[in-house]
């Protein structure tokens, strides 16, 4: 029975005990333990048993105490699939990179899984107690990632920055949450969202609550005009710190919103075309969309440019959000969902490839760092191009497809969302511009004479993590029909759904990335071999 | 003067709205991290206050209000520890904890 009932939360299980075994293996290892592959395995592993709740996991025998506090349902599982693989590769790139820039402690890897364990309570949070302490326990864990480079003025900064600016949004957002108990005397959402339908709580204080808690949430994905901190905080931040920033917390925030705004609060007497929140979502995504493009323009550094088109993405989930709402979820919630993890995986390659170009002394940051890479060092430039065209939404890619579905949402909604969903399109074409222009640097420019030259790095934990994350691209932008279908919200099972698929494509990107880190790895040694003797001649 | 729910509310949002404002026109790290403290703190009023006289399930005794208090008492001491040792780490690399002298990430 015990056993049972607790399977239903098996992947957080896994990732928090996963935690303190590495505390532990930390701080009683003599000898530098290979951490970063260890937290990968541990998340592949919650994947893995995510999946297999998704496909008939033991729903019934759940019991009703984890259930008030914790959803087991198909959005939950999906969404630890995509935190949970985006942690992993993460986690391999931040093996690669903090050896690689002499920065490596064990407490990165820890933090990491503890924060990626309040991603996946937040994602299934049943309960505004859940959420808030969900919620803290994913943004305290990254405050501290981001201020990981403690020699860097940049990087601390960034995380004062962040952490301000991220509190007061939660203090907003927790009001919020207070007001809405106020109003209904509940926590639970879906004793929350009966009350309301009933007509028993007073609106004021609903429209109060749910004005603070959208305001909250927006600041949480850096939505304009609540991003001012998101530029600053990814460029100042270690970049896997800033990878992990970009794809998981916006995949829990936006699972989060799933079950407080459309769940809870989407009730037609309080949010309708006119009124609630649906009509601020879209105006936040109209101007998210064309602050985001536009600034990204501008921009000189890659890893802000970057900034400024995840906040561009956060436009496109929120008009998802509202498609999801009109819909009454199917391709709605489903849209959101497949495009949580099209832009993991696209962020996910596009990061791996930028750390990947830098080493020791010298990271790749500006467009200037990447001029003439794809002439000295093509195979680096075909993930890093695969990955910028995957964000753009070239097809086929996993980001074209994710940004079909989330417009074909929004037409299907019709009404104000179809405009929005015009200006999307043209938001996006805008956007191509600073794409693009990663391109021109890496395959048409030369660099600057007498200019340093940002040398690539070896690894062989990149080269696995940037073969699993091109995989994905490559396989959501080819055959997106399965994946959109394991995107399901909460129960709308498709029972037909082959599992198998899955597990041969999480079994090819894993083995996969496993040769090509080996391969790589034997070719630097050979290549070691042969320069040796140079060398001493 | 009947002292209910309304004063308790009119109390809190007098916190909250001082708290927002100390937050976004103070310039020291440390005073806006108090501010957000007083913030906190005045959430943590308006849950007691409604637990005490919720409109929502009148005379039953749920304390969810006062579990989630309890709560934010506790995730703000971890946030004040983590938003410290930032800020230490702050004042270490550039002697200042004034916000406005955080400038190197502006493009």
């Amino acid at each position: 029975m015990m056993t049972e009932s607790l399977m239903v939360v098996g992947p957080l299980l896994i990732v928090a005990v996963g935690g303190l075994a590495m505390m532990l293996v930390d701080a009683f290892s003599t000898q530098k333990a290979e951490l970063s592959i260890v937290s990968a395995v541990i998340l592949l592993g919650a994947a893995a048993m995510s999946l297999g709740l998704w496909f008939g996991g033991p729903e019934a025998t759940a019991p009703g105490i984890i259930g008030s506090y914790l959803a087991y349902d198909g959005l939950a599982h999906f969404l630890d699939l995509v935190i949970c693989g985006s942690t992993a590769v993460a986690s391999l790139l931040a093996g690669g990179y903090l050896r690689e820039h002499r920065i490596e402690r064990g407490e990165y890897y820890v933090i990491l899984l503890f924060s990626a364990f309040g991603a996946m309570a937040l994602a299934r949070a049943a309960d505004i107690i859940t959420l808030f302490i969900a919620l803290e326990t994913l943004s305290l864990g990254v405050y501290g990632l981001v201020a990981f480079r403690r020699a860097s003025p940049r990087s601390a900064e960034a995380a004062v920055k962040y952490f301000l600016l991220g509190s007061f949004a939660s203090a907003i957002l927790l009001f919020g949450m207070a007001l809405l108990y106020g109003a209904t005397g509940l926590t639970n959402l879906q004793q929350m969202s009966v009350f309301i339908r009933n007509g028993a709580a007073p609106p004021a204080l609903v429209f109060a609550g749910m004005l603070l808690t959208t305001v909250g949430m927006a600041f949480k994905v850096g939505a304009v005009p609540f991003h001012a901190w998101a530029p600053d905080a990814y460029q100042g931040a270690v970049t896997p710190a800033t990878t992990y920033m970009a794809v998981v917390v916006k995949a829990a925030v936006f699972g989060a919103m799933i079950r407080l705004l459309v769940d809870a609060l989407g009730d037609l007497s309080i949010a309708n075309d006119s009124a609630g929140w649906p009509p601020a979502l879209l105006g936040l995504s109209v101007i998210t969309l064309v602050v985001g493009n536009v600034a990204a323009l501008v921009q000189k550094d890659v890893k802000r440019m970057l900034a400024y088109s995840s906040i561009s993405h956060a436009g496109f989930l929120l008009l998802g959000m509202v498609a999801a709402w009109k819909l009454g979820g199917g391709l709605g919630v489903r849209s959101v969902l497949f495009y949580l993890a099209g832009y993991a995986v696209s962020n996910l390659l596009a990061f791996g490839s930028l750390i990947a170009a830098g080493s020791y002394g010298k990271e790749a940051t500006s467009y200037e760092d990447l001029a003439g890479l794809g002439r000295r060092h093509p195979w680096l430039a075909i993930p890093f191009s695969l990955g910028i065209l995957s964000l753009m939404g070239f097809p086929p890619t996993a980001g074209f497809f994710a940004k079909y579905y989330v417009i074909l949402a929004a037409v299907q909604g019709g009404g104000a969302l179809l405009w929005v969903a015009v200006i999307a399109v043209l938001a996006s074409a805008v956007g191509a511009y600073y794409y693009l222009r990663v391109l021109v640097y890496l395959f048409m420019k030369q660099p600057e004479k007498d200019a340093p030259v940002a040398v690539p790095m070896a690894s062989g934990y990149v080269v696995a993590a940037l073969v699993m994350a091109g995989y994905f691209v490559v396989r959501m932008g080819l055959t997106p029909g399965a994946y959109l279908a394991l995107a399901a919200d909460h129960s709308h099972h498709d029972a037909n759904l082959d599992w198998t698929v899955f597990l041969i494509d999480a079994g090819v990107a894993v083995v996969g990335g496993a040769i090509a880190a080996a391969i790589h790895t034997m070719r630097r040694r050979e290549q070691a071999g042969e320069a040796a003797p140079e060398v001493a001649g | 003067m009947q002292i209910g729910l309304g004063t308790y509310l009119a109390l809190a949002s007098v916190l909250f709205t001082i708290g927002a404002i100390g937050f976004l026109t103070r310039r020291n790290v440390l005073l806006q991290l108090m501010s957000i403290e007083i913030m906190l703190n005045s959430v943590n009023l308006t849950l007691v206050a409604f637990n005490r006289w919720s409109p929502g399930a009148p005379g039953e005794w749920m304390l969810q209000g006062q579990v989630l208090a309890f709560f934010v008492i506790a995730v703000a001491a971890a946030e004040a520890a983590v938003g410290l040792a930032i800020i230490i780490s702050l004042f270490r690399l550039k002697n200042t904890v004034e916000s406005d002298r955080a400038d190197l990430l502006r493009h």
